[in-house]
């Protein structure tokens, strides 16, 4: 009888939190806002990649060996990225350096190479100009070019042809597996990263918005008593686990949105692509699949029911603020780990971290996309997350109960342990 | 007469502050109970351990002739002090919720809100959010959401505090039609002149303690009618009576305090000789000087 109550009483809150959640401006402010941002950020990256690159797009070449600048010249028009337009003043006057430097600093080229040998030498002095210090992008691209043009040079004088030349210097390209249960395959090292950094992503805004979000209804209860009301009538443990439930199902409302909305973007292509060749052309692997929903999930709920228990012990909504580090700082801390728990997924840091709670939704995550470790591993790591969101919740429900209590100052630690031991 | 809330010998320390010592009082049905005091006597506290989001820490708390339960707290309607409502819900979902918390279906809990909202004048704000009504209006909407299970006993902590005096008297209106069809209210304040219109029975509690407590009539019944209120035209030489034990006399009309026991009749006698009287008038103290009488002065009302 008293469990059907506390049942009925945590769907109504849950329902509550859920429909004030998703009729609020916010809802819809983020949910339309949020694939903008990674729509422009996803574009900006691009725009930036291409950029890249492309390396400088106009450039001057001086030298006083004509022939060395046009061997330069057409190694950098081959070359992947080829400029728009390579002026070429060989032999160069002191007046034109004076002129290149004017069209550099107005940003009309990107730099110039100086190129200077004197007759016997094999090897010429190359010096870059450039508007820019941190030019490392045009600076690898010349050295290579300048390279390949010495090269080419040696070549022809030996005898080779032009396109024997040109098939000789192509690039290799470098293909990468991984052994995963025994058996080498295929693999693919930035889908593997991208997968963890999307999970980062998600799960970091999704704590920022709802954990915060969670803690601030949390506060707001207190501050205008509301649960005294609620308090008199529910258990502290309907309120709390309905709340978070109700919160929770608005973070999945708003992912299914999102998914719709990728997927409808993404259109018949996706489709066409599934058709093809099945899951493994989105990039992700089945375990993948299964795992991102769950890590999600349970980092999701541990994470709020940080926040449900942090609001329940401030007084005010200044003092969320400074717990929002708290909240956050497990979060950074896995993506300072990521290199290194990408590169050593079965070193003792990454394996007992993997099984912190705080840690686990992302370090695990990242170990299992790394290389897929034991199963009890992964195991344990789910089950000690998945008592940690009970042990938070338990938590956050004695704390916002005893906090019934408190008017006015901020309790102390030993305080909180005390009101542990009495409710 | 059924009796809903029963404290025996209660008490509550919090750190270092006693907040209620030693208290006795029950609370019956169809009555008004008013728990009075000045600010931080206790009377908060005490309302918190009847309905048990406090324990004592001594002493036994009976809500309908049980301890602490959770389901006798749905037969109880509670309006804390502060006014607690979510300030961005709507009116009418906010009531929903609330009732609905305490066991009512959904179309019930529409029905009665909307009742409720009509008979209180607000129904216009139905549909608005909270936190865009005047604070007496979102007083109200707590009030409604405290009746709309409609509880055996109506437990309000200063539910006038706050409110024009047209609205409050339109509660006060409220609780008293709820009181006639049976239900038990107490309610919390430190007006005096409330508390005297409405209620049956009274307890002052002053830093803790019970200093006074009974129905209304026994309680005022204790103390002397020794005070006279005397309009007279002519001589004030009566005033110098030996049963006067001080008097202030403001041109024609003289508020005289008599001696104990003394005999007002001979006053009016000998008044009547000297000067004519227009009005002659025995005054029961008023609780609020009762209240002054017994904390002695220190009374915030």
């Amino acid at each position: 009888m008293l469990s059907r109550t506390m049942l009925r009483n945590t769907l109504l809150v849950a329902k509550r939190e859920y429909l004030e959640r998703i009729r609020s401006k916010v809802f819809r402010i983020t949910t339309i806002l949020v694939p903008i941002g990674v729509a422009l950020i996803g574009f900006l990256a691009g725009v930036g990649g291409k950029r890249l690159d492309q390396g400088v797009r106009q450039l001057a070449i001086v030298s006083n060996q004509p022939q060395l600048a046009a061997d330069v010249q057409s190694t950098l028009k081959e070359s992947e990225h080829p400029p728009q337009s390579i002026e070429v003043f060989a032999p160069g006057t002191t007046a034109d350096l004076n002129a290149l430097n004017e069209a550099v600093e107005q940003h009309r080229i990107g730099g110039y190479l100086i190129l200077s040998r004197q007759p016997g030498q094999a090897r010429p002095q190359a010096t870059w100009v450039s508007g820019s210090a941190t030019d490392f992008v045009g600076r690898d691209v010349m050295k290579n070019a300048v390279t390949d043009a010495l090269v080419r040079e040696q070549l022809t004088s030996r005898g080779m042809t032009d396109a024997q030349i040109k098939a000789l210097m192509k690039s290799v390209k470098l293909d990468t597996m991984q052994v995963k249960n025994g058996q080498a395959v295929a693999s693919n090292a930035a889908r593997s990263f991208a997968g963890a950094y999307v999970l980062i992503l998600v799960l970091y805004g999704a704590v920022l918005i709802y954990g915060i979000n969670i803690a601030r209804s949390v506060v707001e209860e207190k501050t205008t008593r509301i649960f005294e009301v609620l308090l008199s009538t529910a258990s502290s443990d309907s309120l709390m686990v309905g709340k978070l439930f109700g919160v929770g199902a608005v973070g999945l409302t708003q992912m299914a949105i999102w998914t719709a909305m990728a997927l409808v973007y993404a259109g018949s292509s996706l489709a066409a692509a599934l058709k093809g060749h099945g899951l493994a052309s989105l990039g992700l692997t089945r375990p993948e699949l299964v795992f991102f929903p769950m890590f999600f999930l349970l980092g999701f709920f541990f994470y709020s029911a940080m926040a449900a228990a942090l609001g329940s012990a401030v007084s005010g909504e200044q003092d969320v603020q400074q717990f929002i580090f708290i909240l956050a700082a497990p979060l950074v801390i896995s993506v300072f780990m990521m290199m290194y728990v990408m590169t050593n997924p079965s070193s003792a840091i990454s394996v007992i971290m993997s099984l912190i709670p705080p840690f686990t939704p992302i370090v695990l995550y990242m170990r299992i996309c790394a290389q897929t470790p034991p199963w009890w591993q992964i195991a344990l790591g789910i089950a000690l997350l998945a008592a940690s969101v009970w042990v938070m919740i338990w938590l956050a429900a004695r704390i916002y109960r005893i906090g019934v209590l408190m008017y006015g100052k901020r309790p102390t630690l030993p305080e909180m342990l005390r009101w542990l031991r009495y409710s | 007469m059924e009796v809903l809330v029963q404290l025996e010998h209660v008490s509550k320390t919090y750190e270092d502050k006693i907040a209620v010592n030693d208290l006795s009082l029950k609370i019956e049905a169809g009555s008004m109970f008013g728990l009075l005091g000045p600010n931080g006597a206790g009377k908060t506290s005490t309302i918190r351990m009847m309905i048990g989001i406090t324990m004592p820490d001594s002493g036994s708390v009976t809500l309908f002739g049980k301890r602490y339960s959770s389901e006798a707290l749905k037969r109880v309607g509670y309006l804390p002090e502060e006014r607690g409502l979510y300030k961005r819900m709507k009116v009418i979902d906010q009531l929903v919720f609330m009732a609905e918390l305490r066991g009512l279906g959904a179309a019930e809990a529409t029905r009665r809100a909307k009742e409720w909202c009509e008979r209180l004048q607000i129904s216009d704000s139905i549909h608005k959010k909270t936190e865009e009504l005047s604070k007496g209006m979102q007083q109200k909407i707590q009030f409604i959401s405290t009746l709309l299970h409609d509880p055996e006993l109506i437990i309000m902590d200063e539910p006038f505090s706050g409110l024009d005096p047209v609205n409050a008297v339109l509660l006060q209106d409220t609780l008293l039609e709820l009181k006639r069809q049976g239900n038990a209210v107490l309610f919390s304040t430190h007006r005096m002149d409330q508390v005297e219109k409405l209620c049956d029975c009274i307890c002052l509690i002053d830093k803790g303690h019970a200093v006074l407590s009974g129905g209304m009539r026994e309680v005022k019944s204790r103390y002397e009618r020794n005070h006279v209120i005397v309009q007279f035209e002519g001589a004030d030489s009566f005033l110098n009576h030996p049963a006067i034990a001080e008097y202030k006399n403001y041109a024609g009309r003289a508020e005289i305090r008599l001696k104990p026991h003394a005999d007002a009749q001979d006053l009016l006698r000998v008044a009547a000789a000297t000067s004519t009287i227009t009005k002659f008038e025995l005054v029961e103290p008023s609780l609020e000087e009762i209240f002054i009488d017994t904390v002695g002065g220190r009374a915030d009302a």
